[in-house]
């Protein structure tokens, strides 16, 4: 195939190497023995992943972030698959204006939204930072979970749940044994999507950290523009052996390429 | 006569799917070829090798006497209906019929007047400026075919370019198709998996079972004296009995006759006492299924498609005897064995 | 009572919408506390005028278009030969692709530090090999920020023309084969022209991603390199200065607007035509 196509087949190339070998050099760096961010690495040493848990900013930001991430996730599910459901299979007026107020917030820069609640709600209502960036989160992971567990929704058939009504079925049972199961791969999708939206943010949540309660992405941004050892390096390392663990379960499950009807719009 | 393609010892193998299997194969001048055979026989993939879109694991084919073997399609100048059409959906009607006229660079004008004469041919002339989605897939059909013929070229291939049309429409196209091929006189190589249509349109026809020729020749020559078992099975002989001496006679349901035992036969004719198992009444004619056994000792079922009204009664478990004149047993060897593929 | 559960199930998300999202946005950009929505018009009016904010606008907007044309170019033909292909190792090759929406923009961007810093890769190969003095400055450079845009949406670009790609029935490429069109004019011709609402999706996801990422410019482009996102979160957090603040919102969140209605609005055309 690359032979035969020379010029996409070298931009094809090209594309891959920005992509992915920024990434391979984190890694290599990560490993060193050296006490700089340089490349080529000076040896070989586990020193700086040991820095990195051992590092108080870091660990408590990664609890953090992992706590916000998952209140975030649960709740834009708990909220959103029931919105998806009366949208999709409820009789109500205005279903796609309504489907649309519940994509918003993909369109808005999440960085005039981030400005937005930092200013109105932390600052002028006195809010904490956590439970605005959970608000602010739980805003965000909205729309992946009406997308996506919309498009499962939209394959299910509705027939299936009027047949298990027939057989006796009452409307909640019929929900529960028939349609939740069907829509369970959408809502894993729809939750994996959330979770590493919430655990990854850096716009949204940039203005709403605090001492008490800082993300981890923030806190490792914070981190680089004062020093410039191979810590941040590690931490990014581990970061991200824990996305590939994720993406491989994701694979295994649902197939990767099923729950990236999500985010390509 | 020059052949219009030869094909020398072709294969194609997929991994290890041998799906053409060293055929020797030539396309006569002038002539409407078909190559039939059930699905998975290797008659798309012989048709996709001649048009340049898969090329041969070995052998050679030559196009006009020049060996195009390697040649891609683009070069090969042939005019290729595909089973979907593969009509440019952006592209109206006079611009997927100009399309090769444009890269050949014909004049403005006369690509103009080129296309709608291809599409007055095939009876297009007023959708000239329509996209292909607005048209009917009988409509669609012709304009893939206006497309093919425009450029003028060497052969016209055509992939079961009539199975995704109704009934109706299908049988009306064969005339279309033969009309066109003897206006243009284009030597015409088409696919497809339906004997009617086969014996309907071609001059020359190739019956293909996996990966290999089982038969070639005119229709007339072919469905009288199928060569083997799978060829005659696959024109509607129905029947098989294995004779005293090991070969297999095939006779068509509409030449076995069912008459009440101990009547006349014809001397050196089939004549078997059987049981009548099932009779299906189909208005103009009845088809009798019936049990019986045959030269070699095997049990065998038979189906006689008798005229309704030659026949008095026959009921399910009936004793009758089957009978076919000589003229209408077919000899041909045993079974072909099962290439390895 | 079946009429109104639909209702009932909708509240909560509508609630949610309005007092995490909608009310504070429209406040925000409108009338910040002390401020009034003229002072914000006049502030904005101020700043299309001013030298150096406009050079800020056009940097990111520059920046966005530059990291569009890129991503479209390199994102294409990687959907369309992977769209194309039969080899098994499409399927990793797309995984490839899609992975990197998965990682954290932080740890992504990260990587260019390593590549384009002082003691970076290039700078250590290229003085290495004795072809310069001192390593060229290339972070906090407009070069840099290009390349991490590029990174971070370039998979987005792949994955947009790569559903549009797929659609486009492969039997029309042997078509036009058929009829004498070479390998690039097919592309050309055929492919391309049918792909183009995918490509649109691509530009309109690039830019609108590009002109708003915060990471970036921040890692890469520094205090030397601004843009709006950055200059925004110095107004928000740095001076506390409100008007500049939802001025500089208000400019981000018209041009992806734009963007997006532009795009809809094309997708809209090419459709009816």
């Amino acid at each position: 195939m690359r032979t035969s196509r020379p010029v996409a087949g070298s931009l094809a190339v090209l594309g891959y190497i920005i992509m992915i070998v920024p990434i391979l050099f984190v890694v290599a760096t990560s490993f060193t023995g050296g006490r700089t961010l340089r490349f080529p690495p000076e040896g070989f040493s586990l020193q700086w992943f040991e820095a990195a848990l051992t590092y108080d900013p870091f660990i408590s930001a990664l609890v953090s972030s992992l706590q916000l991430a998952l209140i975030a996730t649960v709740l834009a599910l708990a909220i959103g698959i029931p919105a998806t459901l009366a949208i999709h299979r409820g009789a109500i007026p205005g279903k796609g204006v309504i489907e649309g107020l519940f994509l918003s917030p993909l369109i808005v820069p999440e960085l005039v939204v981030g400005l937005a609640l930092y200013q109105q709600l932390m600052i002028g209502f006195g809010l904490a930072n956590f439970e605005t960036l959970l608000l602010g989160h739980t805003v965000l992971m909205l729309p992946y979970a009406v997308r996506v567990t919309g498009a499962s929704l939209a394959l299910a058939d509705p027939a299936l749940e009027e047949a298990a009504r027939g057989l006796g079925a009452s409307p909640l049972r019929a929900f529960f044994t028939i349609t939740l199961p069907l829509l369970r791969p959408g809502i894993f999708s729809a939750g994996l999507l959330s979770f590493l939206t919430s655990f990854n943010n850096v716009p949204l949540s940039l203005l709403l950290q605090s001492r008490d309660f800082r993300t981890l992405p923030v806190t490792m941004l914070d981190y680089v523009q004062q020093s410039y050892d191979p810590m941040v390096a590690a931490m990014a390392t581990l970061i991200l052996a824990g996305t590939v663990v994720i993406a491989v379960i994701a694979e295994r499950t649902v197939g990767f390429a099923k729950i990236f009807g999500g985010i390509n719009r | 006569m020059n052949a219009a393609a030869e094909f020398a010892g072709v294969s194609q193998v997929f991994g290890d799917f041998t799906a053409v299997d060293s055929i020797d194969l030539r396309i006569a001048q002038g002539k409407l070829t078909t190559l039939l055979g059930p699905s998975g026989c290797g008659k798309t993939t012989t048709l996709r090798m001649l048009a340049g879109y898969a090329a041969p694991t070995s052998g050679r084919i030559d196009i006009d006497g020049v060996d195009s073997t390697r040649t891609p399609p683009e070069k090969r100048n042939l005019g290729m209906v595909f089973q979907s059409y593969a009509l440019f959906p952006h592209l109206t009607v006079a611009e997927n019929v100009g399309y090769g006229l444009k890269l050949r660079r014909v004049p403005a004008a006369e690509r103009q007047q080129r296309v709608q004469e291809t599409l007055e041919l095939v009876g297009l002339g007023h959708l000239a400026a329509s996209k292909p989605k607005k048209l009917s897939g009988g409509q669609q059909q012709r304009v893939a075919l206006a497309r093919a013929i425009a450029i003028r070229p060497k052969l016209l291939l055509l992939d079961e370019p009539l199975s995704n049309l109704d009934a109706r429409l299908r049988v009306h196209m064969r005339a279309e198709l033969r009309r066109i091929q003897s206006e243009t006189g284009l030597t015409v190589v088409l696919v497809t998996h339906d004997q009617d249509e086969a014996l309907e349109m071609s001059d020359d026809m190739v019956l293909m079972r996996a990966g290999r020729i089982m038969q070639q020749g005119a229709p007339q020559d072919v469905f009288p004296n199928p060569a083997n078992r799978f060829v005659a099975d696959f024109l509607g002989y129905e029947n098989f009995l294995t004779a005293a001496d090991g070969s297999v006679l095939a006779v068509r349901p509409e030449h076995l006759d069912v008459l009440p035992v101990g009547g006349p036969t014809a001397a050196g004719g089939l004549a078997l006492d059987a049981t009548v198992t099932d009779v299906a009444y189909r208005g103009v004619d009845m088809l009798v299924t019936v049990r019986t056994v045959d030269a070699s000792g095997a049990d065998v079922r038979l189906i006689s498609d008798v005229r309704s009204d030659g026949l008095s009664t026959v009921s399910i478990g009936d004793v009758v005897t089957v009978t076919a004149p000589p003229s209408r047993l077919v000899a041909m060897a045993a079974e072909v064995p099962e290439p390895v593929r | 009572m079946r009429t109104r559960t639909p209702a009932l199930l909708l509240l909560p998300g509508l609630a949610l919408l309005l007092i995490g999202f909608l009310i504070p946005s429209v406040v925000m950009l409108f009338a910040p506390p002390g401020v009034t929505a003229a002072d914000i018009f006049g502030r904005l009016g101020a700043m299309l005028s001013d030298p150096y904010d406009l050079r800020i606008i056009g940097r990111t907007v520059g920046l966005g278009l530059i990291v569009t044309g890129i991503c479209v170019a390199l994102g294409f033909p990687i959907a369309y030969l992977l769209a194309r292909s039969t080899s098994r190792w499409a399927g990793v090759l797309l995984a490839l692709a899609i992975f990197p929406l998965l990682l954290s923009n932080v740890v992504r961007t990260f990587g260019w530090l390593v590549v384009l810093g002082s003691n970076g890769a290039i700078g250590q190969l290229l003085t290495g090999l004795g072809l310069v003095d001192a390593a060229p400055q290339l972070l906090y450079t407009e070069l840099a920020i290009v390349l991490g845009l590029t990174q971070l949406f370039l998979p987005l670009a792949i994955i947009s023309c790569y559903s549009a790609v797929a659609q486009v029935d492969a039997g029309l490429d042997d078509a036009a084969r058929g009829l004498g069109a070479s390998r690039g004019r097919t592309f050309w011709t055929i492919v391309i022209p049918l792909s183009l609402p995918g490509i649109v999706v691509a530009a309109t996801l690039v830019f609108a991603g590009a002109v708003t990422a915060y990471t970036t410019p921040y890692l890469l482009g520094g205090s030397s390199q601004r843009m709006l996102s950055t200059q925004l979160f110095s107004y928000a957090s740095v001076t506390i200065d409100w008007a500049g603040a939802s001025a500089t919102a208000l400019i981000m969140t018209v041009l992806v607007f734009l963007v997006s209605g532009l795009s809809s609005l094309v997708a809209r055309k090419g459709a009816t035509s």
